[in-house]
């Protein structure tokens, strides 16, 4: 028996001898590096989408969406986001605003259903060790900073003209190819987005929900389908490529806080994003 | 890795075609069983069975595990072949396919020297520092992935180790889970009435540098007296014994777990100022209490058991939520209920804090009468100490000589389901179950059975009842001994609750049936069954791991066999 109980204590003592470990190094809150400013298309970086898909009634959706506005304080053009209501807690309130459109619904179902909310689509990759394209929200800063790591290979410009009168909108993309794509279906898609939109949304503060929510960055629709047009012109490095695209805008939307989201993704069992870009409406 | 799994994948071939001619030859053996279960999706966007890539355009979706296990020169071999065609067991609201090797196997006993290598279930103790295993009605499948050693140091006492990576379907996560255990066993000789089975455990899992690389980078999004530096190493130890005495058996288990990087979901976080509530990620050591007291004796069975569990949450790594990644199991400690309504509001385990306890007493007369009380008690191990769940369920037997047999008795339960669903200002949901089963043997072959239950809810402030309201169950069940068996049954949301479904037109809630038909035919080891279902969603348990069903609509085949 004394035997015994000295191999417990020689075993278990094997296991402690590696416990001084050297910690890796934190960090927090580094924000403030990053431009907040747009930057000239020619020294534009790497640009991460983050897709969230969320609903008025998912009470911890608020949570994936604070965090993205913590990332966004950080990373600043660096990273362009898009709010998505689809799936089982988009329905609306009575009387209170449908969020959902077709293309967020056909989104959803394009990039496959979350196991659980908040969740997002980074760069619409499949991150080698994950199940599928979502990701929970301690995920996101992680592959974020991996994503913005590699340099573009294609670059965006938008330029927005929009009519107070008519509210027409007209939007002009231009792609400037870094590196030579060689894969097959190579897409574009535009999206306007919406910031700051009061409407009911629930929190973890109460079981009715709040009416004085700000709803950022909501699809509101996209000026190509929801996985995008193919781009059909060449794609080998020092190439430019200039799409245009017009829409009037509804009147419930408040131009001066709508945005407009360009960006390249692939299509097919690969979705990645390649490079994406943001623009306000009236800038 | 491909090429690995090919290598092997001839090898059993090769060892399964020697003895082709004969499951049993030359002294190997070959043995197997296969599970298949195919679903037919029909839309019902009433009751939620809608929006799912199943409901929307797949229409059909299938799983099957075939596994095979050979004997031979003193080996054992295992194979098993998986197969998801849009699945919706490893995400209910999606649809997952793939196929492959599931899961092999080699194991070789040498004198007192024990080897395993492949994909390996295990545990050590009750599992509540680790716990490789299978359950897969909820596609958990957390198999080691790697080696395991096995010696009989003394005769009773044997001491394992083991060192490997958890399983991700078809492939393996990056962390390195490994450890040690030794199971012994004393008895006080002939004549005595007392033995021990104590043993020992340790756990150590080292997180990968992708895995360590994410974390950092969530840390770093956190304001700075939020932060902390994170563990690459984390140590769990176990120390167990039963002690059997007479009548008695006593089980106790404690563990500690060195800190660890765990996500708190209702943690609160400072975002831009403001607090926010929701995952968060923070670094803890935790622990484990659990016993469990037996006392049998002719009719009488009285089990007690009680656990308090802090910060013991241990997962792969704590990017992984709700049921991924589970590196251990810690006992639930409610009762296991089978009657629909009896079954609809289950406790999950809490793994950041609870403290529960249950008693459980059994009584049986002359095998004719028989009574069971249980009781179940699980409260927040915080300050406000809150319910989490309390259930009180009484059940009467009896049995007419061969004739008949009837069984009946309340629950009644609180059950807490802002916790256990995350559904904000929910509140305790109370129900109050009577039920009854009857069965009548009309021959030795030919038999009918009766099930009912009611399900009364309890009312909000403002009068509303809570979730889904009264509920009624009805079942008729007809065997014929030994092949065929049908079930007729419906649940009926008789006076709906707050969550219940709304008429879009009139705003009322509805009163929907939720009908099943089953048919079963078992010939031999074959067992088949053909089921027309309409499920209502809830919270769907197996072995005390539960998660969050959507409502299902359509039919269900089953097939399993053994050989």
């Amino acid at each position: 028996m004394k035997n015994l109980i000295s191999l417990c204590l020689l075993l278990s003592s094997l296991l402690w001898l590696g416990c001084e470990e050297i910690p890796p190094e934190i960090n927090p809150r580094m924000g403030g590096e990053n431009p907040i400013e747009v930057t000239p298309v020619d020294s534009q970086q790497r640009q991460v989408l983050i897709e969230e898909f969320t609903g008025v009634r998912c009470v911890n959706c608020p949570a994936g969406s604070a965090a993205i506005e913590g990332l966004l304080a950080d990373y600043g053009q660096r990273l362009v986001a898009i709010s998505i209501h689809a799936g089982s807690f988009a329905p609306p309130y009575p009387d209170s605003e449908d969020f959902r459109t077709d293309e967020g619904t056909n989104l959803l179902s394009y990039l496959g259903a979350p196991l659980g909310y908040p969740t997002a689509v980074v760069n619409r990759k499949k991150f080698e060790g994950e199940f599928d394209l979502q990701l929970g929200r301690t995920q996101w800063p992680g592959f974020i900073v991996d994503e913005l790591g590699s340099p573009p290979k294609v670059k965006i410009d938008i330029q927005n003209a929009y009519s107070d009168e008519d509210r027409r909108l007209e939007v002009k993309v231009t792609l400037y190819v870094e590196e030579n794509i060689a894969e097959d279906e190579v897409h574009i898609s535009v999206a306007i987005t919406e910031n700051d939109i009061q409407e009911l949304q629930l929190t973890p503060s109460s079981g009715t929900p709040d009416p004085n929510y700000k709803h950022k960055h909501v699809l509101r629709d996209m000026l190509t389908t929801y996985n995008g047009d193919r781009i059909d012109e060449d794609l080998t490095a020092g190439a430019v490529i200039e799409k245009n695209y017009t829409m009037t805008l509804p009147t419930g939307w408040v131009a001066e806080n709508c945005e407009v989201v360009a960006f390249v993704n692939l299509d097919g069992d690969n979705k990645e994003v390649l490079q994406a870009h943001q623009a306000g409406v009236t800038e | 890795m491909k090429n690995l799994k090919a290598l092997l994948y001839c090898f059993i071939i090769l060892a399964c075609a020697l003895p082709a001619a004969a499951q049993e030859s030359d002294g190997g053996r070959i043995s197997g069983n296969l599970e298949t279960n195919a679903n037919f999706f029909i839309r019902d966007s009433l009751i939620g069975a809608a929006n799912t890539p199943q409901y929307d355009r797949q229409l059909y979706g299938a799983d099957a595990w075939l596994n095979l296990s050979y004997s031979n020169w003193g080996f054992d071999f295992g194979l098993r072949f998986d197969l998801f065609n849009n699945s919706n067991l490893l995400n209910p609201t999606d649809s997952y396919t793939d196929e492959g090797i599931g899961r092999w196997y080699i194991h070789k006993s040498i004198q007192k020297l024990d080897i395993s290598v492949g994909y390996l279930y295990d545990q050590i103790g009750s599992g509540i520092i680790f716990r490789a295993f299978e359950e897969r009605p909820l596609l958990i499948d957390n198999a080691l992935f790697g080696a395991r050693l096995g010696y009989e140091i003394l005769p009773d006492w044997k001491i394992k180790a083991f060192t490997g990576r958890q399983k991700q379907q078809f492939d393996v996560y990056g962390t390195v889970i490994k450890g040690i255990s030794i199971d012994g066993y004393l008895s006080g000789g002939e004549g005595a009435n007392w033995a021990i089975a104590p043993g020992f455990g340790a756990v150590n899992r080292t997180l990968d540098d992708a895995s360590m690389n994410s974390v950092v980078a969530t840390i770093n999004t956190y304001i700075k007296e939020e932060a902390f530096v994170p563990k690459y190493n984390t140590y769990a130890f176990s120390v167990f014994n039963t002690l059997t005495a007479g009548n008695f058996t006593w089980y106790v288990e404690g563990a500690y777990k060195s800190k660890d990087n765990l996500n708190d979901p209702f943690g609160e976080l400072t975002i831009n100022d403001s607090t926010v509530i929701g995952d968060r990620l923070f670094l803890a050591s935790g622990s484990v209490v659990y016993s469990s007291l037996s006392y049998a004796n002719k009719g009488l069975g009285i089990t007690l058991e009680g656990k308090r569990t802090e910060n013991f949450d241990f997962r792969t790594r704590p990017q992984e939520q709700l049921n991924r990644g589970l590196i251990n199991f810690l006992p639930p400690m409610a009762r296991v209920n089978t009657y629909r309504l009896n079954a609809r509001y289950n406790a999950a385990t809490q793994t950041l804090g609870e403290q529960a306890f249950q008693a459980d007493i059994r009584y049986n007369y002359k095998r004719k009468l028989g009574f069971n009380v249980n009781f179940s008690n699980i409260n927040t191990l915080d300050k406000e100490n809150s319910l989490l769940y309390r259930e009180v369920y009484t059940e009467v037997s009896y049995k007419h000589k061969r004739t008949w047999t009837l069984l009946g008795g309340v629950q009644v339960q609180r059950y807490n389901q802002e916790v256990f669903e995350f559904k904000p200002d929910a509140p305790i949901v109370e129900t109050t179950i009577p039920y009854f089963d009857f069965l009548y043997k009309f021959d030795r072959k030919k038999s009918i059975r009766f099930e009912g239950q009611y399900m009364a809810t309890g009312k909000d402030e403002k009068g509303v009842k809570h979730d889904y309201g009264n509920w009624l169950f009805g079942l008729v069940e007809f065997s014929i001994a030994p092949h065929w068996t049908f079930t007729v049954s419906d649940m009926y949301n008789a006076d709906p609750g707050k969550n219940s479904p709304v008429d879009a037109d009139t705003g009322e809630k509805l009163r929907l049936h939720y009908p099943r038909f089953d048919v079963f035919y078992t010939y031999r080891a074959n067992r088949f069954s053909l089921s027309y279902i309409k499920q209502v969603e809830g919270v769907v348990c197996t072995g005390g791991i539960c998660r969050l069903e959507p409502a299902f609509s359509g039919v269900k085949f089953t097939a399993n066999s053994n050989f």
